[in-house]
């Protein structure tokens, strides 16, 4: 069934030769699998939609669209549409390939009282689907698009099974404490409450919230002029407590933009794109970026709220005292909306 | 007032730290669609070019929610990264599917399910019989 939107149409049909050309290679890889070509035609438009059309302000090109069909994990999203359709030979071929990794990961992930086996039961239900809508049978398999591999999209859709789990024997449990018990977790450093020589009597509490608020929109305004990579990064270290090597771990994958991002920061990289991004090299972009949103920081409260250089050392040792109480930040953020 | 021979960068950095892990940083999409748990493994897989990863990257950076998600693949794909490395994984004698599918369809919702799916399968046999009669090979 082609999409609604005609535009996109247009450019599948100008992609048709690419498209039958991946379509043939996998024919020729599981000439079992009984895919045939328009439903393959159509997974590949879905993905060309939610990829490369959807959130995007300007339409692709058409050798964009080539350039995608010819990115996505051809064999993976066969293996997919075939096993979504039921073919019994996709199913033995998708149990052969990948049963072992779900095991693995459901054993990982499953803590004392969530049985592995009831999530390895539930992914396969899922992943059959037992849901009727129109007469079609709902295939968790329908939602892959080929973009990333079969063993990644596998990982999120135990993971999510093992969420509805926990969820469906824990009554409601925030996300939070779900994860404190699946897998590594996460966990907030506690807050430092460094002891800079006590109470500066000489400033007042007026002062003290002036001085508060200058420093909080000013970090704000700080955070906010960096581009989305930087804030993401910074996010996922400081936020949700990734280590170095995670992050370096997103930038891996040749083509990731991330990579590319990082590598147009390192003449050497430049020279070598195939060198490896490690933690030394996050670390040091971290610190450039500390220097970065500092000196923004400084700027902001100098030009925009008028402060001397004293009174910026005022800002940092306030706010420094105010970390060992994280909800002054939220009361002013609350305040100031 | 001066930081006393505290290290200012190493101040900034600790308040800065509070900031983004207090969430005011962030914007909770509280009334707005989620990444899906496709793009997500996408995404952390660095699989996404750059027109690909824009919206991915700016949702994740107000929704905190996702973000979280995407921490814990993130964390997860690196372990099971660093364990395949170290065991090669030993591929399990496949089992028959629809024998697997029926068992568990049967044990959760009772006999109905599997047997759409063992049906499916006496289909997919039937055909295979035709092409043999009609000496088709694969």
């Amino acid at each position: 069934m082609p999409s609604d939107d005609p535009q996109l149409n247009n450019l599948i049909r100008e992609c048709s030769d690419t498209i039958a050309e991946v379509y043939e290679a996998c024919v020729a890889s599981q000439p079992n699998f009984g895919v045939s070509s328009d439903s393959f035609t159509e997974s590949v438009t879905d993905s060309v939609s939610k990829f490369l059309c959807s959130g995007q302000e300007n339409p692709p090109s058409a050798d964009e669209v080539r350039e995608f069909v010819r990115s996505i994990r051809s064999d993976d999203l066969f293996l997919a549409i075939a096993c979504a359709e039921g073919n019994e030979r996709a199913w033995w071929e998708f149990d052969h390939q990948h049963r072992g990794y779900l095991e693995r990961i459901s054993r990982h992930l499953a803590s004392t009282d969530l049985s592995a086996q009831e999530v390895i039961d539930l992914v396969y239900v899922e992943l059959y689907g037992t849901r009727v809508v129109d007469g079609v049978r709902m295939s968790k398999f329908a939602t892959y698009s080929g973009k990333g591999s079969i063993r990644g999209w596998l990982r999120t859709v135990i993971w999510h099974a093992l969420v509805d789990l926990h969820r469906a024997s824990h009554d409601e449990v925030s996300l939070d404490g779900m994860t404190e018990n699946v897998g590594e977790g996460y966990t907030h450093s506690t807050f430092k409450n460094k002891d800079l020589g006590g109470e500066d009597q000489m400033i007042d509490h007026l002062a003290h919230e002036k001085y508060r608020k200058a420093t909080l929109d000013s970090i704000r305004t700080s955070f906010s002029s960096l581009d989305d990579h930087e804030k993401l990064l910074l996010l996922y270290y400081h936020s949700e407590g990734l280590k170095l090597r995670e992050i370096a771990r997103l930038a891996e994958s040749p083509g990731s933009p991330l990579r590319d991002w990082f590598q147009r920061r390192s003449a050497a990289r430049e020279k070598d794109p195939s060198a490896r991004i490690h933690e030394s090299t996050i670390m040091r972009w971290l610190d450039k970026t500390y220097k970065l949103i500092l000196e923004r920081f400084c700027s902001e409260l100098s030009g925009k709220h008028g402060l001397k250089q004293e009174e910026i050392d005022v800002c940092l040792e306030l706010a420094t005292r105010d970390l060992a109480d994280p909800d002054i930040y939220r009361n002013l953020a609350s305040n100031a909306g | 007032m001066n930081n006393k021979g505290i290290d200012r960068d190493e101040l900034f950095r600790e308040i800065l730290s509070a900031y983004l892990r207090s969430d005011i940083a962030a914007i909770e999409f509280e009334d707005r669609d989620h990444l899906d748990g496709d793009t997500i493994a996408a995404f952390v897989e660095g699989n996404l070019s750059e027109r690909e990863a824009r919206p991915v990257n700016s949702h994740l950076v107000d929704c905190s929610f996702c973000r979280h998600r995407s921490a814990e693949l993130i964390r997860l794909d690196l372990e099971f990264a660093e364990e395949s490395a170290k065991a090669p994984e030993a591929k399990p004698a496949p089992t028959k599917v629809s024998d697997v599918l029926s068992g568990i369809l049967g044990k959760i919702l009772g006999a109905g399910e599997g047997a759409v799916f063992a049906h499916q399968e006496d289909e997919t046999k039937e055909e295979e019989d035709r092409k043999d009669d009609r000496g088709e090979s694969e």
